[in-house]
């Protein structure tokens, strides 16, 4: 595991282990409207990482207890299949990382989503994370806003997220998971383009005020090529037919 | 003209300001996925569920009759029904499972139709439609709808909450030009083709 013992050399010749510059994304697919049952759903692919998001509701909120009679409540759960990572991340069922997860997800989209216009109900959100490659509570959110819109859920913006990090004195984005295991900082976000605003932001590591304002940069600047990937599989549903 | 729209894309300055459109600093911004109509400068949504509005009229079961004359009904899985019936004339009686239309008399937290002339709808089918190809299975001025009643010779009753009745004539292939009429809601030249189909299956059944 993760130890500076056997660290690997991580930015070869400049560029990362997998070919990227510094500021590079993996690649981004998605597909929306991909679950039948679902009021909404996405299937995700960035780089390694395969994400499925399904929504539901606003339906009743059951059990009765958890219902807010002034606004609508999000139950979100963020979840790893059994088989999707190596070692200890696939391992199945709720546990203290999917707890956290589910709980910073659920608030980036309390703040989007016109919660009172639904009150004493529930939204579930779903998140699935086929196989992991590092970066997932991001994909899992641009993969959940997707399967939101889908659904008709009236919202103020199409939220993304992605990470970024530092490898030494670089400043990298979109680390995946060798990256993520060995880098020096690891900072996850989610922003809600319209404004820039910042729904999420999580850090491990350490990253110096000039390096984190370049993240920030960097993180914003990817925004736009991820959340036209966003607006292009919605699009894509109503092409087809 | 029509463009796609996603939740959080800016609005032209002109745009109606409805329950779609979200100001935000002095600008215009879409709440849902859909189309503007850039002649309507309105927003034609592409999903999204039906709130209870007043008059609007709906198609429910009836889920359980409560105290005397007061029963429940499901409209859709967010809001719900209520009938309330005097208890001391012989008004209308329903039992569990009955389908009923009925009008939206009341609205109560957004999500609690109080119902007014409810009416119970014996035999016939229902179908299920995302609500909001609603407005478009009805057409300008019903003629969607009616085109379809009278080429099938069926007849249609559809409820805002997207629960359509049918009842005589050709239900299967009502049932399937609906289905055309929801999933190419957003495309042009809707009516000529449904009328096309419709007539095309007739020809073959009568020919």
């Amino acid at each position: 595991m993760a130890s500076s013992l056997n660290k690997p050399e991580l930015i070869v010749n400049g560029k990362r282990l997998d070919g990227r510059s510094f500021g590079e994304l993996r690649p981004l697919k998605i597909e929306a409207n991909v679950l039948k049952n679902a009021q909404g759903s996405a299937y995700l692919e960035w780089g390694n990482n395969r994400v499925l998001a399904a929504v539901y509701g606003p339906k009743e909120a059951m059990p009765k207890h958890t219902a807010d009679p002034t606004k609508a409540v999000i139950k979100c759960r963020y979840s790893m299949a059994p088989f999707s990572g190596l070692g200890e991340h696939g391992r199945s069922g709720p546990n203290r990382r999917a707890i956290e997860i589910s709980k910073v997800t659920k608030e980036v989209f309390e703040n989007v989503i016109f919660l009172n216009e639904f009150p004493g109900s529930e939204i579930d959100i779903f998140i699935e994370i086929l196989q992991s490659d590092g970066g997932t509570r991001a994909a899992g959110i641009t993969a959940a806003a997707v399967a939101l819109a889908n659904a008709g859920i009236k919202m103020k913006d199409l939220v993304y997220a992605v990470s970024a990090g530092r490898i030494g004195e670089h400043v990298v984005l979109d680390v995946n998971m060798i990256e993520d295991n060995y880098s020096d900082a690891d900072m996850p976000m989610a922003i809600s383009p319209k404004s820039n605003e910042i729904l999420l932001l999580q850090m491990d590591g350490g990253l110096d005020k000039k390096q984190l304002k370049e993240g920030m940069d960097m993180v914003i600047d990817a925004g736009k090529t991820i959340s036209k990937v966003q607006r292009d599989a919605l699009k894509a549903i109503y092409e087809s037919r | 003209m029509r463009q796609f729209i996603t939740p959080g894309e800016e609005l032209p300055k002109e745009a109606k300001r409805n329950e779609y459109v979200a100001v935000y600093n002095g600008k215009a911004y879409s709440n849902i996925m859909g189309f503007y109509d850039t002649e309507r400068k309105d927003i034609v949504p592409l999903e999204g569920m039906w709130k209870p509005r007043i008059g609007d009229s709906v198609i429910g079961v009836v889920e359980r009759p409560t105290r005397a004359g007061i029963y429940n009904v499901m409209l859709t899985e967010f809001a719900q029904g209520l009938i309330i019936t005097s208890k001391f004339d012989s008004g209308p009686s329903f039992a569990a499972n009955d389908i009923i239309e009925a009008t939206v008399a009341d609205v109560e937290r957004k999500r609690l139709a109080i119902l007014e002339r409810p009416r119970k709808l014996a035999l016939g089918q229902t179908i299920y439609v995302k609500p909001v190809r609603i407005p478009r299975i009805i057409g300008k001025s019903e003629t969607m709808v009616n085109q379809i009643s009278r080429l099938t010779g069926s007849r249609i009753i559809i409820g805002r909450n997207g629960i359509i009745w049918l009842n005589g004539g050709d239900v299967a292939l009502a049932i399937e030009a609906i289905k055309t009429v929801e999933r190419e809601a957003h495309t042009s030249g809707l009516t000529e083709r449904i009328k096309g189909m419709l007539e095309a299956e007739a020809g073959i059944k009568n020919g």
